[in-house]
Parts: structure tokens; sequence; C-alpha cells
């Protein structure tokens, strides 16, 4: 056991962080901060995508074929934390482009794929999104009912999908489909790339609670898709997309989380140090900070878990339902978070946006945290996962 | 950076836990406290008191974080706390004491020769070690101690104490004139606890561990013992998630085994986390007290906590899973829940450690204000 980091590691870092003061505004994170409207931070965030790669920090442990930097698995996870350090902006490409697609060609894709989209998606010229989601295929995804039949060199593709972030600005889209309604759920879905211009998509934005528009509806009508952007086999689907949801729950995504929650609570802290309330500050609360201690307690976790998942891939064993441990501890104890930071607030907590204690932040927080438990799988499925195939327990 | 534990780390681990497993009597339903006198003398026989002495007084050298999977291990085997106690006290020589407290008491400690019993709570008191009312003046420690482990069958006695108004720590022995010791009805009678009375009792300056800066020596012998408890606790959560598994697959009802339900299942996930998250917070623990890592008194204090409160909830959830049978005494399940509770409430239960956590989380965020937050 170390928590130490090689030579090659801390420079890493220190170059990382180097190129990140100078890359970022002055100011950044503090009186500068990304564009209030969607779609300029979401032009905004692609942007800083683009500067990341022109810098060489994108791809940071792909291949170096492909366009990546061919970094440890180790120096991946000092990027995520130094990311969030510096509170650089969330990537728009990084967490489907990036994190799901690339991984999952890196793994399943033709090399003609691998040579075709990876480079784009490194560099961020292509953004995509992920179809797997549909209005009666949610927890039980293998139950997707759009349909893509083979016809000559093409797939021909109709239906729904649902819950798809970012679809709006999306090039490209990794859709799970059904090409054999005949054989059992699991054994007949497959997995195509479709280029999102094809004529046939439709797009609506969906509202979320907290107001904002991040996710969509995507309709599919005739849509043409080349035979050859296929990944895998036809009807091997389901598979494939089990890789593509163990990167979504990767650690590498928990660690870059958990710097993001760590700097959310360090400024409920603070905030909580001036606060002042019936004559005394908020943070002497004896109540108040006995739930503190257990939320700073359980975003220390975080860090931890995600480190020993690291740890476990680098002494040689294959990501499994250590993931779905790790989403199920992160999620809920991130709503925890956010309800200790509301109760904390106390009587002005039901302020919004400017009028409310640090400008609204721990309220918009706090709506966001409510799809933690949902999405890339529920509570409940993680809790299948890990009950059958970490515990063993019947089906 | 390798969040993991080498082969022979791993190895020590399983040597203990088999070592338990041959001695049924440990694990039984039966609250008899004798049932382990012959586990220190195997334990001994092992080589386990030797792992933390250094090399050059007889040992084998290793830090703590190499017994970690080792003090799992005991928790799980419900080995009595006054193993424990016995490890805490070798780290508090060797880091704290003087070269003949070091040369005369270490090697003897590494042969099993000598057992120390740890003594922190008093009546009346909390855990901090600076409210303690005992107190050594004019060469005379005076006091009463509660739920000493092993107290009756220990050489040696290590006591919290106070001198000139300041934390301190005494190394007696337990045959000195003036200690009487007498057994403690406990919700854990295995635990082996004891009362211990000290009047008049005689310390000479050599028997005071810490030198010139004995709180160090008393705030790390409290880390210590946090992180080894905190590795005990889990190790009992470990154990009923196992044995809850294990019964949820076979236990039959409505025609299936119990566990392909949801409401069981999910409970036995929800366990699995509760187990993964608290290994988490108590092996970074020992690494951080180990390496004497800046953030160790809060690793030590986040251990504790938080491993207390998963034994708590994975023992009542193994107790609910397992139905009729978790309530009955013949299955004994008891056994880890009593010890689980007796662990959480040593050497400073949840609230105590996360008024600490918080403390030294603001003054490392804010340092400038310090003060404020200081406990008292």
């Amino acid at each position: 056991m170390d928590f130490s980091y090689s030579p090659a590691e801390t420079e890493f870092r220190t170059a990382l962080r180097s190129w990140l003061a100078d890359a970022l505004p002055t100011g950044w994170g503090e009186t500068v901060f990304e564009p209030k409207d969607e779609d300029e931070r979401a032009r905004f965030r692609l942007d800083w995508e683009r500067k990341l790669h022109a810098g060489g920090w994108s791809g940071i442990n792909w291949p170096r074929a492909y366009g990546g930097r061919g970094a440890t698995l180790v120096e991946r996870a000092i990027f995520a934390e130094e990311m969030a350090r510096a509170r650089a902006p969330e990537g728009l490409n990084i967490i489907v482009g990036h994190n799901l697609v690339g991984t999952t060609l890196l793994r399943h894709g033709t090399e003609a794929q691998k040579q075709r989209f990876l480079p784009k998606i490194i560099s961020s010229e292509e953004v995509w999104c992920q179809g797997f989601s549909e209005p009666n295929a949610g927890s039980d995804l293998a139950s997707v009912r759009t349909r893509a039949e083979r016809r000559g060199d093409k797939f021909i593709v109709n239906g729904q999908k649902i819950w798809t972030s970012f679809a709006q600005y999306a090039d490209w889209c990794i859709a799970l489909v059904r090409t054999d309604p005949e054989v059992r759920k699991h054994a007949g879905l497959s997995f195509l790339l479709i280029n999102m211009k094809t004529p046939g998509i439709t797009i609506r934005p969906l509202r979320q609670i907290s107001g904002e528009s991040e996710f969509n509806e995507m309709f599919f009508d005739d849509v043409q898709v080349p035979a050859e952007n296929i990944v895998g086999e036809v009807n091997g689907g389901w598979a494939i997309a089990m890789t593509t949801l163990a990167f979504e729950r990767g650690p590498e995504d928990a660690l870059g989380r958990q710097m993001r929650f760590k700097q959310e609570l360090d400024e409920l802290l603070t905030t909580l140090a001036s606060l002042k309330r019936d004559g005394g500050h908020v943070i002497d609360d004896p109540i108040i900070r006995q739930k503190l201690a257990k939320s700073i307690t359980e975003v220390e976790i975080m860090r931890l878990n995600a480190l020993r998942s690291i740890s476990r891939y680098l002494n040689g064993e294959d990501r499994g339902p250590d993931v779905s441990l790790m989403k199920l501890f992160w999620s809920h104890a991130a709503q925890r978070l956010y309800d200790t930071a509301l109760e904390a607030l106390g009587p002005l907590a039901p302020l919004w946006g400017s009028a409310a204690t640090a400008g609204g932040r721990f309220q918009l927080s706090w709506l966001q945290s409510k799809a933690f438990t949902i999405y890339s799988g529920s509570s409940e499925i993680q809790r299948n996962i890990i009950g059958e195939r970490m515990l063993g327990l019947p089906r | 950076m390798n969040f993991g534990f080498d082969g022979t780390q791993r190895s020590l681990g399983d040597t203990v836990a088999r070592l338990l497993q041959s001695v049924p009597a440990l694990t039984a339903p039966d609250l008899d406290p004798r049932q382990s006198d012959r586990v220190y003398e195997m334990l001994a026989e092992c080589g386990l008191f030797a792992l933390l002495v250094p090399e050059s007084c007889g040992g084998t050298g290793l830090s703590l974080v190499d017994t970690a999977l080792a003090v799992e291990s005991l928790g799980g085997g419900l080995a009595p706390p006054a193993v424990i106690a016995t490890l805490a006290a070798t780290d508090a020589i060797v880091r704290h004491g003087h070269e003949g407290q070091r040369r005369e008491l270490l090697p003897k400690i590494a042969s099993g020769e000598l057992r120390v019993a740890i003594a922190l709570l008093e009546p009346g008191c909390g855990y901090d070690p600076h409210t303690m009312k005992s107190t050594i003046a004019n060469g005379r420690l005076t006091g009463r101690k509660l739920l000493v482990p092993g107290a009756a069958e220990a050489d040696l006695l290590l006591i919290v104490t106070g001198s000139g108004g300041k934390p301190t720590l005494a190394l007696l022995d337990a045959r000195s004139g003036g200690v009487a010791t007498q057994v403690q009805e406990s919700l854990d009678p295995t635990a082996d606890f004891h009362e211990v009375v000290l009047k008049n009792v005689a310390v000479r300056p050599e028997s005071l561990l810490g030198g010139a800066s004995p709180e160090r020596a008393v705030e790390r012998l409290m880390d210590v013992s946090a992180t080894l408890h905190a590795g005990m606790l889990m190790g009992i959560a470990a154990q009923m998630l196992h044995k809850t598994v294990e019964y949820a697959k076979i236990r039959v009802q409505f025609g299936q085994a119990i566990g392909a339900f949801q409401a069981i299942k999910h409970r036995c996930a929800d366990m699995a986390v509760a187990v993964e998250a608290g290994q988490s917070a108590a092996y970074y623990a020992f690494w951080a007290i180990a390496e004497d890592s800046s953030d160790s008194p809060r690793a030590a204090a986040m251990a504790k906590s938080y491993c207390g409160e998963v034994a708590r909830m994975v023992c009542n959830e193994a107790i609910q899973v397992h139905g009729g049978m978790g309530f009955t005494w013949e299955l004994g399940l008891h056994r880890y829940l009593r010890r689980a509770k007796v662990l959480e409430h040593a050497f400073g239960e949840g609230a105590w450690h996360n008024e600490r956590i918080v403390a030294a989380t603001l003054a490392a965020l804010i340092p400038e204000t310090n003060r404020q937050w200081e406990v008292a």
C-alpha cells in the first residue's frame, strides 16, 4: 500500500497544473464562471475541450496510435483530480464521447472504426450522445424496441430514445437497437454508430426538475445507417453495452466527481463559517457539525473507493461489480451532502438564485443531485448487480 | 500509488483467520470469558505480537499497515480485545518508550511473555484524555478506570492519566501495590472487561511514556487504538455480511431462496456497499498512522466513527435477514452484535470522533480562524 506518487507521476501533475494555470482565464472559479445560458455554456465547454486537445491533454490514457497521450491509469486519475482542483470546465464530449464511446471502441471496435472515430473524439471535432434508454426500456434496458432492419448494405432504424444528454449538440450517437425481435430479448440487440445528421432524426428537449434542459428525446424515422457502423456482431450488442456501462460507472468518472463534491463541501464549510444565525456562527451548531462530519467522511471515502478500484485494475483484476459499489456509494452520499447543505442553510434555504446564500449553488446542486441515483443504472439495478454478480444471490 | 495489500499482508490476515477458526469456542453462542485463554498463547506462537516490534528488539519489524488484514481477522474471529490492546501498547512503547522500556519490554512482548492492558475510561468522564480525573501527584497515581479489557491477565497496565494538568501515559506493573482489578459485567462478557482501582500507586519517572512530550504519546495511542478498533469492526461487519448472504442462499420461503427477493437482495447489497466503504476508511487510517501522514488523526477519527456505524448497520441487518433464527441464542449472531457494540464505544464513539473530524477539517480549510474551533 502506497499513496505516494512516482517522480514521473508527480512531473505529470506539475506539468498539468501549470498548463491549467495558463489555460484558464484569470480569476477562473472566483470571479469568472461558465456562461449561464445553456447553449452558450455548451459552446464554451466544447471550446475548452479543443483547447485541452491542442495542449496535448486529451485522451490521457488512450494509445498514442489513435491520438491519445498513452499515459497510465494513475496519471488518468491524477488528470481527473487536477481538472477538478482547478475547477476546470466540465467537458461536453468527455462524459459520452471520451469515457463511453472511446473506451467501448477501443475494446470492441474494428481497426477501421478506431481509425475513423477515435482521433475525432479525442480532438472533440465530433460530439457524441448515448441512445440507450427508451420510454419502455429504462432499468429493463434489454427491452429496447427501436428496430434496425438490414436492407442491403444499410440498417433502417425506427423508434424512440429518451434521456439523451447533449443530443442537441451531438454529431454521432451510440445506439442500442433491436435487430431480432424473435429471440430472447438480450440476444436480439445490436450496437450501432449513428450519424446525427442523417435524415429522419428528430430531437426534442426535455426539461429537468432543475429547470435545465440538458437531456432530450430522439425519434428515428427510417434512418439509414451504413452496415459497417455496427460495433461487434449483429445481435451481439448487449455485451458491448455492458462494457460501455462499466466505464460509465468507473473510478475515472467517480474521481472527477469526488473532487467536485469536495469543492462544494469546502465551499459549504467556508460559507457556514461566516454565516451568522441567532447571534452565533452556524458552523458552531453541534447538530449541524455531526451531519457535516458524516459528509466530510463520505466524500473522503468516495475518493478512497475509487483509488481502491484503480489499484485493483493495476494489480491485474478486471472491471466488475466493484463499479456498482462505487456508484451506489457516491450517488447516495452526494444526495446526503446536499440535504445537509440545505438543512444547514436553515430558514433561508428556500431562497433561489442570487438572493440565496452562495448565489444559490447549493439549491441548484440539491435539485441536480436527485438524478444521481437514477442515471447510468438506478440504485435498484446496481443493487441487483451487486447481489447477483458479486454476492452470488439467486436471480 | 497503490491502495491494495501485498501477498505477505494478505497471507498474514489469512493465517490469523484460520488460527481463530480452529478455536470454535471463540464464536460459540455461550458467553464464557475464559474460552479465549488459549487464544492469546496461540497468537503469540504464530508471531502476532512480534510483528510491530523492531528487529533490533527481537521482533519482525513490520508496520501497522502490514497488520491491517490480520486485525480485521482478529475482529471477524472474535479474538478478545486484550489482543489489540497489546498491539497498541507495543506501538506506544516503540514510538514513545525510552531506551530502557524498549530494551526490557519489547522482546518479552514479542514472545508473548508480557501482556499489556490499556486503561482509559473513568466514571463521569468522556473519551477526552484531557479530562481524566485520575492523576499522578507526588509520584503517586490515584483513580478508577472502567472497561479495561484483559486487566486480570495483564502483566502491565498502560494507563491514560493526568500529571500537572496534562494528559500522560504511565506503564506500570499490573501487580504493583495499590492496584486492584475486578471483573465488570458488560454487554459482552467475552471482552473480559475489568474495573481497575488505583490507590496511591507508586509511579517512578521512568515508568512514564513520551519523554518531554507525553501529550503526543497519548494522542498517538488514541489514534492507533481507534484505528485498530475500526479494523476489528470491519472484520465483524465482513463476517456478518458473509453469514447473511450464505443464509439468504439456502433459506427457502414462498418456494424460493429468500436471497432471490429484492427485499433481501437489496439489503445485502447495501451491506456490501457499507463494508466496502468502511474498509476504505479503515485501510486508509492504517496507512496514515503507519506513515505518520499529517492527516492521520483525522483519518483515524473517520475510520472509527464510520466503521462503528457500518458494523452497527450490518449487524442489525444480519439479524433482520436471519429472521427469528437471528434472534435465537443458539445461532450465535448475538456474539458479533455484542462485540461490535462494545468496540463501537471504545476509544471514542461516533459523535466524539465526528466532532474531531469537523474541527480538523476546518483547521486545515480555514487556518486563520483555527482557534475558534479547537476542541475544548
